[in-house]
């Protein structure tokens, strides 16, 4: 049986911005012949995954929320994590183009408990590497100025910096 | 090992289909990535004989689908990628499946041409729009464009004039190729204006499209106009890829056929519709044609038998 979920514009809040999974929403209309290939691929795709949510909505007879993502081409596939809209796919494309998306969101917003973490921990590794590359040219400069007392200081401070990246390097590996 | 596989679901496969099952040849189609074809997005057919109408395309195509499935055609809703030559056999390959056949139908259609400029695919689905059924709806009083001169464009233009506050029909030459009844339906309409002979030569916007720049095509004179939509049917271009290493096509990409047949260069393949139809492009044509190509396939595997 399909889980596909049919939204309105008055329960699009509750069914996709307050989910607590990753959803998709295809806007279709009755009157769209390409909308008709995506529905079954819909229907199918939803009994295979437990850990994503698909939602249809009719812009027939619910313009507005069309209107506030400007939707002006359907069929078209909206992506949305944590109230926010993360991707699209446009027009009737094949099944593996859909089960790719959804996959790859799958992965970007994981919904458990270890592959939250992982997210969180990789961004914030991904932060400091780009900061201490930033960090070790400014002690450049300031090695250039020859004070040499800031300059050992802030030596310290990179090493430190990169010590406690290599430990959330560490904890990352270990989840 | 199957006796016939047919490529494609439009008028031209279904027909195929119809004829096959109904002589027992069991085949097995593969609807491709459109099921129904072309004549899916069209809002109302008018000249498919026996239907007085209205009936829109989609209906039709439902009922060219069932009259198949009624004489036991077997649906697969795949895309053919490739099809090999074999040992008194062809290998159609399917994803990560073969499947081998000892007839096959060709019947995949064309698909439209898309507007040939660098921010096409920047503004495509946010403006420019290659289906007026579909999106005609999101441009309610709005200004659009429709590129082209054949049939599909004046009838999208007509189609568009419900919405629309105004509809631009822009086209390259003088000649238009689409019949003279829907020209002159375009040509009653109020909200239709004509830029001929000029092209699209840039799409204007932001993120989303809020224009055109238009050249002509005999001054060279360059002009900008305001629109919110640009819908684009400047015709078809014939699928032919999967079947390169089995059918001749010809230099502008159509599947060669004997004259008054829909044999290929390769005895036990044939071709209808309008992968090989330099000419026509009809739903009506297209059908004949598929009766054609199964009566020829099932002579093929009665001699072969």
């Amino acid at each position: 049986m399909s889980k596909v979920v049919e939204v309105t514009d008055r329960t699009f809040e509750q069914e996709v911005l307050r989910s607590e999974l990753p959803t998709e929403v295809d806007f279709w209309a009755p009157w769209c012949a390409p909308c008709m290939m995506v529905s079954p691929i819909y229907d199918k795709l939803s009994e295979e995954y437990d850990n994503f949510k698909f939602c249809k909505i009719n812009v027939d007879e619910h313009l507005e929320i069309a209107r506030r993502y400007q939707v002006v081409s359907i069929p078209m596939q909206l992506f949305f994590v944590d109230g926010g809209k993360v991707d699209e796919l446009l027009g009737a494309v094949p099944e593996r183009v859909i089960r790719s998306k959804v996959e790859e969101v799958i992965q970007r917003f994981p919904t458990d408990e270890r592959g939250r973490l992982k997210v969180i921990l990789s961004s914030w590794i991904e932060h400091n590497k780009h900061d201490s590359d930033r960090f070790r040219k400014l002690t450049q400069r300031v090695h250039e100025i020859r004070n040499d007392a800031v300059y050992s200081a802030l030596l310290k401070a990179a090493s430190e910096m990169e010590q406690a990246n290599e430990r959330l390097s560490d904890l990352l590996s270990e989840l | 090992m199957e006796n016939l596989v047919i490529a494609g679901s439009g008028p031209a496969g279904l027909t195929a289909a119809v004829y096959a099952a109904r002589a027992d040849l069991n085949p097995l189609l593969f609807e491709g990535p459109t099921p129904g074809g072309q004549l899916i997005v069209s809002h109302e057919v008018e000249n498919y004989p026996g239907f007085e109408g209205p009936l829109s395309g989609m209906e039709l195509m439902d009922r060219f689908r069932k009259q198949a499935e009624r004489f036991g055609t077997r649906f697969r809703s795949s895309i053919v990628d490739h099809v090999a030559k074999g040992a008194h056999l062809f290998k159609v390959q399917v994803g990560d499946e073969i499947v081998e056949t000892r007839a096959l139908i060709i019947a995949t259609g064309a698909e439209a041409r898309r507007l040939p400029i660098p921010s096409e695919k920047k503004y495509y689905g946010k403006g420019i729009s290659g289906c007026a059924t579909c999106d005609g709806f999101f441009y309610r009083d709005k200004k659009v464009i429709v590129v082209g001169g054949g049939n599909t464009a004046m009838e999208d233009a007509v189609f568009l004039t419900k919405f629309a506050s105004k509809v631009t029909i822009v086209h390259r030459r003088e000649y238009l190729r689409a019949a003279p009844i829907e020209v002159d339906k375009a040509r009653k309409s109020p909200k239709i204006e004509w830029m001929i002979p000029w092209v699209v030569e840039e799409v204007l916007g932001k993120d989303f499209v809020t224009g055109a720049r238009l050249k002509n095509t005999e001054s060279g004179d360059s002009l900008e106009v305001e629109c919110d939509g640009i819908f684009v049917a400047i015709g078809h271009d014939p699928k032919t890829e999967a079947f390169k290493d089995v059918a001749e096509i010809d230099e502008k990409g159509f599947i060669i056929v004997q004259p008054g047949s829909t044999k290929t260069s390769t005895p036990g393949v044939f071709a209808c519709g309008d992968v090989c139809d330099r000419e026509y492009k009809q739903a009506v044509v297209a059908a004949g044609q598929g009766c054609m190509a199964a009566m020829e396939a099932q002579r093929y595997l009665g001699v072969r038998e």
